[in-house]
Parts: C-alpha cells; sequence; structure tokens
C-alpha cells in the first residue's frame, strides 16, 4: 500500500484470515506515522464538539444559546492542530482532490452515528468551484448520501468582516435555499469542513428550520 | 510584466487576465502543456488536473497558462570576476565549447569528477552573457544547485542570478542568468540561449519523460544545450559513440591526479556485528583525525550504524543524514565546517558535495542501491583537493558481484586515458 499522504510505500504483513478472504481487510489510506500526527478529539463541548477536559457547554456556545440559536450538537473527529492545518492547505489551497479520500471511511462513520433523515453540505462559491474545482466538503463526505440543495449568495467572504456581530448574525445571509419543500418536519445533519467560529453551520441551520426543518446537528472533520 | 518572459505561469480561467499577454490553454489533446504528460486526476464537473506535474503546484482544466516571449532585455555589460587559470585541458575543452555555442549545437563533456567542470563553464557562459543571452544552469539535484551558487555568483559578481529550486520562497526575478533544478524548467517557455545540464544522468531527470520535455521546451528553438558528467547514461554514450553529439573527454582530475581505485573486502554480515577489519579501520581514522564519510545502502542503516561506531568510539565526532532529515543542510555544513570527523549516509552525498581530503568507506557495496555509476560517483568524493589528491575508496561487502567490477572497470579505463594524456603533456 502506498500512504496517500505521505506517498511512501508501506508494506504490511496480511494475516493469513485476511489473505483467506474470512477477515475483511480494513481499509488505511495512510500509514501509522501520518495517522498519529492527527489528534482525535475524545471529550469535547456538547454544544460545538470543541475539544475539552469535559462536555460542559463552551463560553462560545453559551452565548449562541443567548443569540437565540437552538445548538447544533456539533460534532468533529480532529482537533484542528498542525497537521490537520497542513492537510487542509494541501486539500484546499493546493487543491490536492485526491486526498479527499483519507477520512471518508471514519466521516461515513459519524455521519450514520447522527442518525438523521438527511445529509445537508456546506456549499462553495461559484468562484471556488471555477478555481479549486470542488467543494471541499463534499468530497470529504463522498461516500455518503448528500442532499446538496443549499447555494451561496454573492461573495459572503468578503463582506462578512464589514458588518458587526449582530449584523452577520440577522441580516447578512450566505445561503440560499434550493428546494424549501425537501426540508419540512425533516432532521437534518449539515456537513462542512471545519468547524471555527460556527457561523457558518448556524446560518445553514437558520435558512433550514425557517424551511420548516424539524431538527438540525452538524459535524466535521476538524474543530 | 518581465515576470512573463519566456515564462508560462498558471491562473484560472476565471480570473481578470492582463492585457497583452499571451494566453494558452494548459492542455492540448489531453496532454499537459507544462509537463508534456497524460495524467489526469479527474475533478467533478468533468474537470481533471494533472498529476505528473502536481509538485509544481496543480494545472487543471480550469486554468491558462499566461506567458511573453522571450525578449533578450539584458545589458550586455558583463564582467567575468573569476580570476583563476584554467589547466590546459580545461581550456581544450572550453574552446571546444564555444564553437559549439556559436552553432547552437549539441555538446557532452565527460569528465570525471573533480575536473573542474564548473570553472570550464565561465568562458562560455561569459561568451553567452556578452551576446545578451540567456542562459541556465540545472541539476536534478537540489544539492548540487546549492553548492553551485555561491560559485556563479563570485564569477559573475556584477550579473543577476535567480536560483530556483523546491522549497525556497524568494520570488522569482527576471534575470539573465538562471541556476534552478530541472523540473523548475516546466515553468519556462523558449526563454534560454544557452542551456547547461550538470549531473545530467542522476536521478530524477535521467530516463525522466517529463524532465527531459521540461528541459526541451524551456530552451529556444536556436539554442545551445550542454550536457555535464563524471558517467553519462548508456543512451548518452550510445549517442556519443555514434558521433550525434560533440563529446569532449577530461580523465584527469584538476590538479593532474588520477581517480582513486576502489578497493574491496570481504566481511561478515555487518548489519550484525560490527566486523574487527572495519573496527580497525575506523580506530586508524580515529587515530590519524582523518576525516571520513560512510555510506550505507538504507535510509535505516545510517542511525543504526552511527550508533555502533559511537559505542565503539564515543569520543570521535560524527553524525548520520539521509534525504528525508530536515537537519540535512545543517548535517552537511557541520561536516564541511570540520564540526564532526565524519558522516554516515546514503547515495545522497554521492554526488555535487565535496568535502576536501575525506576518505570513504561503503559498507554493502553489492546491494542494489549502489549501481555502477554511483559507485564510480562515490569513489569520486575521494581526493578532490590539491593538497590530498588521493585517498582510501574502501568497499566493504559480503561478496563480489559484477556491478562493482563494472565500477571498477570504468574508473580503470578511465584512469588508462588520463594517463595517456599525462604522458602527451
Ligand atoms: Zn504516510
Ligand atoms: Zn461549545
Ligand atoms: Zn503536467
Amino acid at each position: 500500500m502506498i500512504c496517500l499522504l505521505c506517498q511512501t510505500k508501506k508494506y504490511e504483513s496480511d494475516t493469513l484470515l485476511q489473505v483467506l478472504g474470512l477477515k475483511k481487510v480494513l481499509e488505511r489510506p495512510i500509514c501509522d506515522d501520518c495517522n498519529n500526527q492527527f489528534a482525535a478529539i475524545f471529550t469535547s463541548c456538547k454544544g460545538c464538539g470543541r475539544h475539552q477536559g469535559n462536555n460542559q457547554l463552551c463560553t462560545d456556545c453559551v452565548r449562541w444559546q443567548i443569540d437565540g440559536k437552538r445548538l447544533l450538537q456539533h460534532r468533529a473527529l480532529y482537533q484542528y492542530n498542525d497537521a490537520m492545518k497542513l492537510f487542509m492547505q494541501r486539500y484546499k489551497f493546493y487543491g490536492e482532490y485526491a486526498i479527499r479520500h483519507v477520512f471518508n471511511r471514519k466521516l461515513k462513520d459519524l455521519v450514520k452515528s447522527r442518525d438523521t433523515d438527511m445529509v445537508v453540505p456546506i456549499p462553495v462559491s461559484y468562484h471556488t468551484l471555477m478555481t479549486r474545482g470542488f467543494n471541499q466538503t463534499i468530497g470529504l463526505f463522498e461516500n455518503v448520501r448528500l442532499t446538496d440543495l443549499l447555494v451561496t449568495i454573492k461573495s459572503s467572504k468578503q463582506r462578512q468582516s464589514k458588518f458587526s456581530r449582530y449584523d452577520r448574525l440577522n441580516r447578512e445571509q450566505f445561503f440560499m435555499i434550493e428546494n424549501k419543500t425537501a426540508v419540512i418536519g425533516k432532521d437534518i445533519t449539515l456537513v462542512d469542513d471545519v468547524y471555527t467560529t460556527g457561523m457558518t453551520l448556524y446560518h445553514a441551520a437558520d435558512i433550514l428550520y425557517q424551511a420548516g426543518a424539524k431538527n438540525v446537528k452538524s459535524c466535521s472533520l476538524a474543530r | 510584466m518581465d515576470r512573463y518572459y519566456g515564462r508560462q505561469i498558471v491562473v484560472p480561467k476565471i480570473d481578470a487576465i492582463t492585457a497583452g499577454l499571451k494566453i494558452r490553454p494548459c492542455f492540448i489533446n489531453d496532454v499537459c502543456q507544462r509537463c508534456g504528460q497524460i495524467n489526469h486526476y479527474i475533478l467533478p464537473n468533468q474537470q481533471f488536473y494533472c498529476k505528473a506535474c502536481f509538485i509544481l503546484g496543480r494545472v487543471s482544466s480550469l486554468d491558462v497558462m499566461l506567458s511573453l516571449p522571450e525578449p533578450n532585455h539584458f545589458s550586455n555589460q558583463v564582467e567575468l570576476t573569476w580570476k583563476g587559470q584554467l589547466t590546459k585541458q580545461q581550456n581544450r575543452v572550453s574552446n571546444a565549447l564555444l564553437k559549439t555555442f556559436s552553432k547552437n549545437g549539441e555538446h557532452l563533456v565527460w569528465a570525471v569528477t573533480g575536473a573542474g567542470k564548473t570553472e570550464m563553464m565561465f568562458p562560455l557562459i561569459y561568451m553567452a552573457l556578452k551576446q545578451s543571452k540567456r542562459v541556465a544552469i540545472v541539476s536534478p539535484r537540489v544539492d548540487v544547485i546549492v553548492e553551485l551558487a555561491p560559485r556563479i555568483q563570485e564569477a559573475f559578481m556584477n550579473t543577476d542570478l535567480a536560483v530556483l529550486y523546491g522549497d525556497q520562497n524568494e520570488a522569482y526575478q527576471y534575470t539573465p542568468l538562471v541556476l534552478a533544478t530541472t523540473h523548475q524548467m516546466l515553468n519556462f517557455r523558449a526563454a534560454f540561449d544557452l542551456m547547461i545540464i550538470d549531473e545530467v544522468d542522476s536521478f530524477p531527470y535521467a530516463g525522466n519523460q517529463m524532465l527531459e520535455y521540461g528541459v526541451e521546451k524551456a530552451r529556444k528553438q536556436l539554442s545551445t544545450l550542454i550536457y555535464l558528467t563524471a558517467t553519462p547514461t548508456k543512451k548518452l554514450r550510445k549517442k556519443s559513440n555514434a558521433g550525434l553529439i560533440a563529446t569532449s573527454y577530461l580523465p584527469l582530475r584538476f590538479h593532474q591526479n588520477l581517480l582513486p581505485e576502489i578497493v574491496t573486502k570481504t566481511i561478515n554480515d555487518w548489519r550484525k556485528k560490527l566486523p574487527t577489519k572495519c573496527l580497525k579501520q575506523l580506530q586508524t581514522f580515529y587515530k590519524n583525525q582523518q576525516r571520513f564519510l560512510i555510506f550505507v545502502p538504507k535510509v535505516a542503516d545510517t542511525k543504526t550504524l552511527c550508533k555502533v561506531i559511537k559505542s565503539h568510539i564515543p569520543e570521535m565526532k560524527g553524525d548520520f543524514v539521509s534525504a528525508s532529515d530536515d537537519l540535512r543542510q545543517e548535517k552537511v555544513e557541520s561536516m564541511r565546517q570540520e564540526n564532526i570527523q565524519y558522516l554516515v549516509t546514503t547515495t545522497i552525498l554521492e554526488r555535487g558535495v565535496t568535502f576536501p581530503g575525506i576518505d570513504v568507506i561503503i559498507f554493502g557495496a553489492e546491494e542494489d542501491t549502489f549501481t555502477e555509476n554511483a559507485l564510480v560517483q562515490i569513489a569520486g568524493r575521494v581526493g578532490r583537493s590539491k593538497e590530498r589528491p588521493t585517498g582510501l575508496v574502501q568497499a566493504y561487502v559480503q561478496h563480489i558481484n559484477f556491478k562493482i567490477l563494472a565500477a571498477q572497470r570504468q574508473i580503470k579505463s578511465m584512469n588508462k586515458k588520463g594517463r595517456m594524456l599525462k604522458n602527451q603533456l
């Protein structure tokens, strides 16, 4: 097997059971050395999935509650450490689409554990699609059945900074929903690549709730 | 705008493009226009990117390439600030090169390691720069580029030199003189009037279609191409023997001495236990303060062998280094500065790097990592200074094989030519 990340050849001696096909060979797209660089999240804030010593709500999440939001009960696989930053840089900035497979299986398991009716990815802008050529979130969750019904409006990224927190929460909208009736009464999992401030996901959730979604949770690769 | 001269700069189709630039598609009939390969990685929406040259930054079907024709906007006020003297044989080669240059030809310089190849190029480079030509000196190996940079700059102190290789962040600038890895040539298009490829037989250039394409594309249709090597590939040797390429042969080192020959000694499995013969040799090195390199077949061997040596002779200062080592440059520098007496290394130090006055030991010379040419190159590490023009090249083997004999024969045949030349002088 050749490691997807460091491209070096690693030989694994298959056990006899695997050779005989009696035991399913585990899918392992990266080597142990690379895998050990990532820091998994074990206990975390029950609101945003932030890595911490207990599962109490963190101050950010308390603030979201004060702002009147229903918490997303976000879950992420990994902390946003140096290795994850580097991964995201290769994947998004250098556009190395091939490495989207690294976490496919684990992310599929994560989404499965949320047990909702529908999984909706955060969309990317037209400009990103025409330069990077792919939606990074859809790539990460490739083997999950996704309902891609959000679209971006305008270049929200640049405008974000011009508004106060209140404005950003209440006036500016990043997304539009393409098929509103599809979400009525549904339990939805929103998926994204990284949860940073939560702003993006809460916006998407607002729109889904407005369209009649029953419940919206979220997950991502990193937090 | 001058950063587009003779270049190919990849930008997204959707981005605004400065007026006046020549726009080219990145793929024609599926062939990547940067590297000449068809090796697609599929993106959504029927788009794709080139996997072959991804390391230089992604080229995809969503991009275009921008360039401007090379205008040779250079001053001809050039000064050769190198004040050394070429030996008689070096001069002969240098003159042959000038002749090839006047005809926009191709030329192979087949010179033993330590013949002073770089100096022989100076008159040629000077001639080219004086005619406002653009010159590239390229090598497949970063080490070679790093070592050459100060020497080239010193020889042409008043000429702008761009040094381009993988992970160095210096922004590109338009210069008459470019020193770069062969990989970097993929970013150029019809830019160079004179292209000199140093260590043309070494990894990863030799037999690499992408890099050969890159170098061809980077030079102008009418231009001169010079190959420098101590150990030409079979392909080049054939071309030379058939008279298809002008060839200069330099069998003597700059100090007029011959290459040291490889001495073999049979030992038991050195990975299990350091044989007494070897230990004695190392102790002699320590006693005489003789500096040396140890070559081993595998990266893993570097650390273990270094540890074993330290357990036997803890007072002798040394280190180990391999290609993936983050401190590679520092360790090599520390050897150069004589802070340590020895380095245990893989074939990465087989060429390009010079430590005057060292001896060399090769463990497992019979193993596959050491090719015939690699062994010849390793022998060439020894006897690099006038003060100590010879030295020991000791290969420890568990058995002799054909490859080792071929390397010994190659050195002997060069030395035979060298002796003949010496007699003529
Ligand atoms: Zn790896
Ligand atoms: Zn929280
Ligand atoms: Zn390419």
